[in-house]
């Protein structure tokens, strides 16, 4: 017996079951937000971010299948790109923010210097995002900052936030998939976990990671409407 | 024990056997543990080599190799592509030029191709891939002291890979059931900074070939990399016992974590030094003149310098403030010029109110798990603010302020004084409280500089200085 007897054709049954089923199908909804946390700088509108450069993207997907999960570093890759894509587009069409061209955009020209000043920075924003991880809430009291050092990237002058990209996500064989329903176990999934960060001062200005279930690499659509709910809470600036 | 009484213990049952599992899979101890402690044993009096993988030639290639080497060759490409290898030529030619003398004439393995690199990581370490590159990083780089040690690890590596070793243990892992979790558990465990953007990547690109190159193979390949590293050592005239020196070396524990990784791990460090002592006996007596040659610390240093200066700085960026002193003091024993003065400063001034040396009661195993704690909540600059807030932590920020400041000045007024040690003396005084002499060292480091990178960083410090009363 799940509930009391008492409960039973009560209006809190129905309460609770509403809840519960509320709670279940956002759970696995195949879109979800997780969390948005923004810096007060963003929220009291002292900072506004119209130009952002975003920093090549990081997202990781594996193929999991029943002997465990086998590498897509060439669809990894080519993932990366379109996530990059789709949050300059997202930005751009929902919150009217220009995206500049990134510093060493193609690394295969760049010097040796300019790619490791990028690399670092990059490290660096993964050293801080393990500690966002730990209390995201303190983005909104404006506790994470990767200090000014964000500056030798040399982005364009004009560029008031750089966007920091992660992923990780996987899809699954069909063999996984069908033992995935009558056994239960992860979906497919990418989780995002994206960082605005003040181009002059380093400070996290927002933090979203946005998640879909379906596979990663075809779900194109899943992946545009999951950014979308994760940048909802930032202000559009007025153009 | 009846299967009833299992059922009824079916939970805790089910952890340890994973716990079980997990250790025999990653580390190699478990049932197979207990036949390498019997093999110990007979190692007390003598010690072969039993091979534990098929000699090369006997290796067939199949299609869950080829998978593999595929992805390991974009990974690869990956590394270089996001500037975790040190793009430095003469580094580059020194360890091929290493690697290549340990190899035997003439081989010519099927899928391999030999690449020495660099990784620009700050924790020592090193791995194989099976495509034949193979990654020193510049912290283990910036650690050793001679070109022997170098050989000692690029020949346990070069083993890896001439015995197959990650094909078959990829084989291997990919036949049990609990892969998924071991994964999952070295994900878990993955160290931050460079190192940690390493082995996400190689989890994603790679996930088995993680487990094994740079979390160890199985106990028994690590053990048969060892000795036949030895031999190849005696073969290419590198003195044999200098293996041993370098997990000595690997022993040290500055930073007071637990590395992961397999030269601390598989086995224990302890176990591999007496089981290669063991080994080494009467090889060890034989005594060449290029052995000797091949042990001298300065031509090693001067080889090496530009990559442990690299690694001093990555060491600092990566918050492990009392490795860059400890390797920054080495350089400047070596040779104090500007430039190495100016690391030592550099390093002092960012150890800040640490200590330059942990304490015997924070390296027991518990102080160790308590310090990982914080680290892994507290920022840099929170740590610095506690630390302040003590009088031990003021004091040591008194001498380390001063040590750094007399360096500072000592790496200006050297012959070819570096531009960078003004830029560090700003910093100094900025933090200290001493605005017009930060602005001045600043303006200095600009002038000197005109093409730096980090020059709009400093002119926003000028302006921010002017701005202060």
């Amino acid at each position: 017996m799940i509930f009391p007897v008492r409960l039973r054709n009560s209006r809190k049954l129905r309460i609770v079951t509403f809840a519960f089923s509320a709670l279940l199908f956002g759970g696995l909804s195949p879109l979800a937000a997780r969390a948005q946390f923004l810096h007060p700088k963003i929220t009291s509108k002292e900072v506004t971010v119209r130009k952002i450069v975003i920093l090549p993207a990081k997202v990781d997907v594996v193929r999991d299948s029943m002997k465990g999960p086998e590498g897509m570093a060439a669809e990894s890759e080519e993932l990366s790109g379109r996530v990059e894509r789709a949050v300059a587009g997202v930005l751009g069409d929902q919150k009217h923010i220009n995206t500049l061209s990134a510093p060493a955009s193609s690394p295969a020209s760049a010097d040796a210097q300019g790619k490791y000043t990028v690399a670092d920075i990059q490290t660096k924003f993964d050293e801080l995002l393990a500690k966002v991880m730990k209390k995201r809430k303190d983005v909104k009291k404006g506790r994470f900052s990767m200090g000014d050092e964000v500056l030798n990237l040399n982005v364009d002058k004009t560029a008031d936030a750089i966007v920091f990209i992660r992923g990780r996500g996987q899809k699954l064989t069909s063999g996984k998939k069908t033992f995935v329903m009558l056994v239960g176990g992860m979906p497919a999934y990418l989780i995002m976990q994206i960082g605005i960060v003040d181009a002059h001062t380093g400070d996290l200005l927002v933090y979203t990671d946005p998640v879909f279930a379906g596979d990663p690499t075809t779900a194109v659509d899943r992946l545009r409407k999951a950014l979308e709910k994760g940048f909802k809470k930032l202000p559009a600036i007025s153009q | 024990m009846s299967s009833l009484s299992i059922l009824k213990r079916g939970r805790s049952l089910i952890i340890r056997l994973f716990c079980v599992s997990l250790l025999t899979s990653v580390c190699g101890v478990g049932p197979k543990g207990t036949a390498t402690a019997a093999l110990l044993r007979q190692d007390q009096t003598q010690t072969t080599i039993k091979p534990q993988s098929p000699a090369n030639e006997e290796f067939k290639f199949e299609k869950v190799d080829l998978e593999l080497l595929e992805q390991v060759n974009l990974l690869d490409r990956r590394f270089e592509r996001e500037g975790l290898v040190l793009d430095d030529q003469a580094t580059v030619a020194y360890l091929n030029r290493v690697g290549k003398s340990l190899l035997p004439r003439g081989l010519k393995l099927e899928n391999v191709s030999w690449n020495f690199r660099a990784l620009r990581d700050p924790q020592p370490n090193a791995f194989a891939l099976p495509n034949g590159s193979i990654y020193v990083s510049t912290g283990l780089l910036a650690l050793m002291d001679n070109e022997s040690q170098l050989a000692a690890i690029l020949a346990h590596e070069l083993t890896h890979v001439l015995r197959r070793h990650s094909y078959l243990q990829n084989r291997s892992n990919r036949k049990k059931f609990l892969t998924m979790n071991i994964i999952a558990a070295v994900g878990a465990y993955a160290p931050g900074g460079v190192a940690g953007a390493v082995i996400t990547i190689a989890t994603a690109v790679a996930p088995f070939i993680v487990i094994a190159t740079m979390y160890g193979y199985s106990r028994d390949l690590e053990r048969e990399a060892d000795l036949k590293g030895i031999d190849m050592m005696l073969a290419a005239e590198y003195p044999p016992e200098e293996m041993v020196n370098v997990m000595r070396l690997l022993n040290k524990d500055i930073e007071g974590e637990n590395i992961r990784f397999f030269y601390n791990d598989h086995p224990a460090l302890d176990e591999r030094i007496k089981y290669l002592s063991s080994y080494l006996g009467a090889r060890a007596d034989v005594v060449t003149p290029q052995m000797e040659l091949n042990r001298e610390k300065a031509a090693y240093f001067r080889k090496m310098e530009p990559a442990m200066r690299h690694d001093i700085q990555l060491s600092i960026n990566g918050g492990r403030f009392r490795s860059a002193v400890f390797l920054a003091d080495r350089l400047v024993d070596f040779y104090p010029d500007s430039e190495n003065l100016f690391w030592l400063a550099e390093a002092y001034r960012t150890l800040g109110p640490r200590t330059e040396q942990l304490a015997e009661k924070e390296l027991t195993n518990s102080a160790k798990k308590d310090a990982a704690k914080k680290r892994e909540k507290r920022t840099v600059e929170e740590e610095e603010r506690e630390l302040l807030a003590t009088p031990a932590g003021q004091e040591n920020w008194k001498l380390h302020e001063k040590k750094a400041e007399e360096l500072y000045l000592q790496a200006t007024t050297r012959e070819n004084p570096v531009a960078v040690a003004h830029r560090g003396l700003g910093m100094l005084y900025e933090k200290l409280g001493r605005s017009n002499e930060a602005v001045t060292e600043y303006q200095k480091y600009l002038e000197l500089a005109p093409a730096a990178l980090d020059r709009e960083r400093i002119q926003k410090h000028v302006e921010a200085l002017r701005r202060t009363p």
